[in-house]
């Protein structure tokens, strides 16, 4: 069901996700546009998330902004309900933090980001390059999460439970927590159309899946929704975030999920499996509606195939 | 060896041909298009080499165009090429080979085609496309014409049927190849003359008849009802001429017209993404009808080239595909769904996004036509057998149809 709008306040709004933004022109969008959107969510029922450019709005948006409960996306951390960043920060912070980075960079600052745990209420890690893994940087990333993971334990031992999107989100899932571009979720752009997320704009604005006037068409819609992933509907890394622009990159089926993509998650997943292993050593009951199961795979393809 | 288990690999040597068939898919035939000795050779090597990719027991090569025997001197020197590689890789296919045509017929009697089957002929299988009477056959599969090639099409009265230039070899093909089937396909203006053409191919020798509707949207109202009539028609034709045991017709199916269960019932129909065709330029596809001369409105889906290999992330749709996935909801309550067929270049073709995973559902009212004419079948087969005496006997010695998916 669809339940949040994403609004891209400018072309070059900070991408908070997989794909780069290549935009580097500034394209304000318009307060008419902006206003009809803030309609739309209204008469929709949606709750609205503004992505903010790096650049300071003229006054009048200020308003408009504000006349809708939201959050705000911003590159900056003032104001910010959720602040993207693409270096490891300094310092406490009091918002949930994107941190944007590559493979290569998050396993050569290993301890400067483990270091971050425990210093914003949450640390999101998106890595923004999944596609180009090979079975060597699996390792690595192995490697890297089993750090986390003890940096985590031990802030938990002390009593603090710190949120790293990498381990710690599956310990807290029961189901499927997605990114649910088209179906749960879908942009408007500053040039008024809706697209299945942000990187679909990027890429294909052309592409769009309506417009404010005409309103949301989107083709083929069932295949953006969990039952209609043939591999995502059997898996239980519930904390994938089962990319829908990277599944139509790299395999050219928006429900269709890469090997990189699965691999990666399930690395995750097990990695939060042995955290919550651990923690309940201590503590039996954390978490007590969890469950994580052991497997002997890392791409449910490869099972789907053996059947 | 187990076709049915068999990986199909498909050499698209050509794309040229000496008819222009009126309901030819290959819609951006190119006559220039031809396949080069580096780019097969390349192509085998790139297959023998990954061994543990293709697990499969059996290995179908397939050759087609166009008209593949144009092609036979790259042909042969292929597939001699084939065999000492399989035979000096140790690969485990080396006893488990078959090669196959499709082939127009044309050039059967040649004796460069015919010296090619005598070499290969325990590893062969040839089908001849003819597609019933002098009058159907004339109606579609007309010789191609110099103008024809420059865009400029014949008036009906200049047209040159290719039927007489066909059957004269089949004669030679029957002797050669007794157990091959013909494959006939059926589109609109063909539903009138089903009954007789089936019957008159069972009249050239030919003892198995594989025929299929088109998937594309072709159909005309009241088609289905047509078809229903020309399928009742030969079904009473079979059983009064006593052609069920010795002869089949795929039309005719007692597994088909049965609700299907969505979880034990919900693989995919098709094999393309288990199939593997390379074509002239040395592109990978998952089956022919991706590569861009088959196409009508869409991009081609190229999963690699023979330089680069497979990106298997390309192949990852095609091999999670099931019914469920990509059927209406009308298909997964159908009362009749069994025996459905689709073809993933279709549904890809016809799709409204770029997707393999919407399927084309054209042959709806041509399907439950089939269905009725088939429970008519089999009602009236069964009461003779069994007023006969004859149920057992015919249940153990039929012949039954042998027909792959595409
Ligand atoms: S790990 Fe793979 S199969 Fe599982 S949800 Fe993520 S993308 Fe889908
Ligand atoms: S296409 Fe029609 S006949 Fe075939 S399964 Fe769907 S509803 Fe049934």
């Amino acid at each position: 069901m669809l339940t949040y709008l994403i609004i891209l306040l400018d072309d070059t709004s900070v991408s908070f996700c997989h794909a780069d933004n290549p935009r580097c022109e500034r394209r304000l969008i318009p307060l008419d546009v902006l206003r009809q959107g803030i309609r739309f969510a209204m008469m929709e029922n949606l709750t609205i998330q503004f992505v903010y450019p790096d650049y300071p709005l003229p006054a009048d948006y200020a308003s408009v902004i504000e006349s809708i409960d939201h959050a705000k996306i911003k590159p900056t951390v003032e104001a910010a309900d959720v602040w993207v960043t693409d270096k490891p920060f300094e310092g406490e912070v009091d918002v949930p933090v994107v941190l944007r980075i590559t493979r290569q960079e998050l396993f050569a600052q290993t301890e400067e980001i483990s270091n971050l745990i425990g210093h914003a209420p949450r640390l999101n890690i998106v890595i923004t390059d999944i596609g180009a893994f090979t079975d060597d940087d699996f390792e690595r990333y192995r490697a890297l999460l089993a750090d986390i993971s003890a940096r985590v334990e031990t802030l938990t031992k002390e009593g603090r439970m710190p949120w790293v999107s990498l381990v710690t989100d599956r310990m807290a899932l029961t189901k499927m927590n997605n990114c649910g571009a088209g179906d749960s979720s879908i942009t408007l752009a500053p040039n008024g159309r809706f697209y299945v997320c942000p990187a679909f704009y990027y890429e294909a604005p052309e592409d769009s899946i309506g417009d404010l006037e005409a309103g949301i068409d989107i083709r083929n819609r069932q295949l953006y929704k969990l039952e209609y992933a043939p591999l995502c509907r059997r898996c239980d890394a519930y904390q994938c975030r089962r990319c829908i622009w990277l599944n139509r990159k790299l395999t050219r089926e928006v429900n269709t999920p890469s090997h990189e993509q699965c691999v990666v998650a399930h690395l995750e997943r097990n990695a939060s499996r042995t955290l919550l292993a651990n923690i309940r050593k201590a503590n039996p009951n954390f978490l007590a509606e969890t469950k994580i199961e052991e497997i002997d795979y890392l791409d449910p393809f490869e099972m789907k195939r053996e059947k | 060896m187990d076709v049915d288990t068999a990986k199909y690999i498909t050499f698209i040597v050509t794309k040229d041909c000496q008819l222009a068939c009126k309901y030819c898919y290959l819609v951006g035939k190119n006559s220039k298009e031809r396949m080069s000795w580096e780019v097969a050779k390349q192509a085998v090597d790139y297959i023998l080499a990954h061994e543990s990719d293709m697990p499969e027991e059996a290995v179908v090569w397939d050759f087609i165009g166009g008209e593949p025997f144009l092609e036979i001197d790259l042909i042969d020197k292929v597939c001699d090429y084939i065999k000492i590689e399989m035979y000096r890789r140790n690969h485990h296919w080396f006893n488990s080979y078959r090669f196959s045509f499709s082939t127009n017929g044309i050039n059967y009697h040649t004796e460069k085609v015919q010296q090619f089957i005598k070499k290969n002929s325990t590893h062969l299988s040839i089908g001849i496309t003819i597609d019933g009477t002098q009058r159907k056959h004339d109606l579609n599969r007309i010789w191609k014409t110099p103008e024809m090639e420059r865009g400029i099409m014949p008036k009906p009265e200049e047209e040159r049927g290719s039927y007489a230039d066909v059957v004269k070899n089949i004669p030679l093909w029957l002797e050669q190849f007794p157990d091959d089937s013909t494959k006939v396909t059926i589109s609109s203006a063909d539903i009138p003359y089903i009954c007789e053409s089936v019957l008159h191919l069972y009249g050239l020798g030919i003892h198995e008849v594989n025929i299929n509707v088109v998937f594309e949207d072709v159909w005309k109202e009241g088609d289905d009802s047509l078809f229903q009539e020309q399928l009742m028609q030969l079904a009473d034709a079979i059983i009064d001429g006593g052609y069920y045991r010795d002869y089949a017709c795929s039309f005719f199916a007692e597994h088909i017209g049965k609700p299907m269960d969505i979880e034990t019932e919900n693989q995919n129909w098709c094999g393309a993404g288990m199939m593997l065709a390379v074509d002239a330029a040395g592109n990978f596809y998952p089956c022919t009808r991706f590569a861009a001369y088959s196409l009508r409105s869409k991009k081609p889906i190229i999963i690699g080239n023979v330089h680069d290999g497979i990106n298997k992330n390309l192949l990852r749709p095609f091999l999670t595909l099931d019914r469920f996935t990509q059927s209406p909801r009308k298909c997964i309550e159908c009362e009749v769904a069994s025996g459905c067929a689709w073809c993933q270049g279709e549904n890809y073709d016809a799709a409204h996004t770029e997707t393999i995973y919407e399927r084309s559902t054209a042959i709806c009212l041509m399907h439950k036509a089939r269905v009725r004419a088939n429970n008519y079948y089999w009602n009236k087969l069964y009461r003779k057998l069994e007023l006969e005496g004859l149920r057992e006997d015919y249940d153990e010695n039929h012949r039954k149809s042998s027909q792959t998916p595409c």
